[in-house]
């Protein structure tokens, strides 16, 4: 273990750290902590580098990813929220680089970012209305057609 | 005068691929700006889930014409790491080979967009013109100018023969020579200091609080390399400097992308002197088990990463794909602020925007209707009867 891996363990004390190989850090945290850990990792561990937000579906709910840079290390944060629920507060208060991808989210899965200051489409057309293509359950529109 | 409301895009005579920036002027300075992207979406992350690992490998490197090849090595680590397979050394020396080649071809065509964009065009006749040498080594290796098919899950697919060095290493001398040229003229030519120093400026602490990425960051002070910072391929092995300025400007990013092509060239050299012998290729089973694996890499645009999510199936769960021009826009919105108008086109075209190339079609009728999508077959027939009501015959 290098000695980045080492500091973000011990600043990360009594959260689920998991070191899944040299450079991957995992954690698993519930939604309500996640402005308070988002916090701590720019404060305490001085993380500035928001590679990106993967959001994928489960089945029930939906699984967040915040995958930061910190000297090499790619720290994951992961969060799940129920698919009849999709919120999740903003971290843009927190991470101004989230702007674009949290706007993704909502666009592709439908996830809500509570606090987003602007939850425009960002890939999908405006006009957009054939649902959240990235939902297992999303088919496509010809497809629904050739069902009905 | 009161503030006018400029867009430019998505179709537009002096953009290169479709994007929309809705530009908010105070005479000739820009107060505000807002961009649109997604004209060129393509929906390739959800196209990924229904193929097998092997037909994804083609797939990724059309997510982009110019960067094609960080996208497949980002893919095939990811793949490799899930099922924990290590690859031949020599096949590690070569996807780095094909990486540093990449992004020498990309610096060289960028170079000559930057000269276009200012109005020098006998830099991009020169640039494009070197490039060529680099598209003829890769078609060589590879049998293709773009999107090279090189990556197997396990390794590559083609070898670098002796005769194959020889040429590199002559391609190298000669770039080497261009590269050198081209460093005299960013530094002294009157042309491009007027119209690059001090023009689209992005500070430190700006480059850090929107996470600005590559060339974009490193231009800004900021000592960020993927390739450095969690090595992949060969780069633990190889020698070579990051390299930064810390001029903030357009100058600066001039700069760092006309000294990383002599970075490149050094790795390369050192590359084909110590290419390992051995196989090319591990066999790699088609089902890939239940895991998560993330892949980052310095494309030539900055840092490319992807995530995948197996289950244990021929085919992902879920495959994220995230382009280093996307981290880079919110500090590119920043930098335009407060410029000219005249200065937008080279700004733009200094973080090296790549939009990726339109794939299936969304036919918008007017703005209350919802999208149509249309399939390559009805597309064809469309043009067809449009071409016969216009008396031409297909």
């Amino acid at each position: 273990m290098t000695t980045t891996e080492e500091l973000i363990t011990e600043v990360l004390k009594g959260f689920p750290v998991q070191v899944k190989r040299e450079r991957r850090v995992f954690l698993t945290i519930p939604r309500n902590d996640l402005i308070k850990t988002m916090n701590i990792l720019s404060s305490e561990l001085n993380i500035q580098h928001l590679s990106t937000i993967t959001a994928r579906d489960t089945g029930n709910d939906l699984e967040i990813l915040y995958h930061f840079l910190l000297k090499g290390v790619v720290i994951t944060i992961r969060t799940t929220c129920p698919k009849n629920d999709p919120t999740v507060d903003s971290i843009v208060s927190v991470f101004p680089s989230a702007i674009l991808y949290e706007r993704e989210l909502h666009d592709i899965l439908g996830i809500v970012p509570n606090g987003h200051p602007d939850l425009r489409r960002l890939v999908l057309p405006d006009e957009w209305v054939g649902g959240y293509p990235l939902r297992k359950d999303w088919k496509q529109p010809a497809e629904q057609e050739a069902e009905e | 005068m009161g503030r006018v409301k400029l867009p430019i895009g998505p179709q537009h005579p002096a953009l290169k691929e479709p994007e929309n920036f809705t530009i908010t002027l105070d005479g000739e300075r820009v107060v505000d700006v807002d961009i649109r992207i997604g004209y060129t979406h393509r929906g390739i992350e959800k196209l990924m889930e229904s193929r097998t690992y092997t037909q994804n490998l083609y797939l990724v490197e059309r997510i982009c014409g110019i960067c094609s090849y960080a996208h497949v090595e980002n893919f095939t680590q990811n793949v490799e790491e899930i099922l924990g397979i290590q690859i031949p050394k020599r096949a590690e020396y070569i996807r780095t080979l094909f990486l540093e080649l990449e992004r020498l071809h990309s610096h060289f065509l960028w170079l000559g967009v930057a000269g276009h964009e200012i109005g020098f065009d006998t830099l991009f006749m020169y640039t494009w013109q070197d490039r060529e040498v680099v598209q003829d080594l890769l078609e060589m290796i590879s049998g293709n100018r773009v999107n090279y098919a090189m990556n197997a899950i396990g390794g590559v697919r083609r070898d670098v023969c002796v005769e194959h060095q020889k040429k590199v290493l002559q391609g190298m001398d000669y770039l080497e020579k261009r590269a050198g040229y081209y460093k005299e003229v960013a530094i002294n030519e009157k042309t491009i200091l007027a119209r690059a120093e001090n023009v689209g400026i992005l500070k430190t602490k700006d480059a850090l609080k929107y996470t600005a990425v590559g060339p974009t960051a490193r231009a800004s002070g900021i000592t960020v390399d993927i390739r450095k910072d969690d090595p992949y391929a060969s780069y633990l092995d190889t020698p070579f400097d990051v390299i930064t300025t810390n001029t903030n400007d357009v100058l600066g990013r001039v700069v760092v992308r006309v000294l990383e092509i002599f970075e490149s060239i050094k790795i390369i050299r050192y590359l084909m002197a110590h290419l390992p012998a051995g196989e090319i290729v591990t066999k790699a089973p088609r089902k890939v088990p239940e895991g998560e694996s993330i892949s980052h890499t310095e494309a030539p645009r900055g840092e490319d990463f992807h995530y995948l999510r197996s289950n244990g199936t021929e085919k992902p769960e879920r495959y994220k794909v995230r382009t280093p021009t996307l981290a880079n826009l919110p500090a590119l919105a920043e930098m335009l602020k407060g410029t000219y108008l005249a200065d937008v086109p080279i700004i733009v075209a200094a973080i090296d925007p790549c939009m990726g190339c339109m794939d299936r079609v969304l036919v918008l009728k007017g703005n209350e209707k919802p999208g149509e999508l249309v399939d390559g077959e009805r597309l064809r027939r469309y043009s067809i009867k449009w071409y016969a009501e216009r008396g031409w015959k297909a």
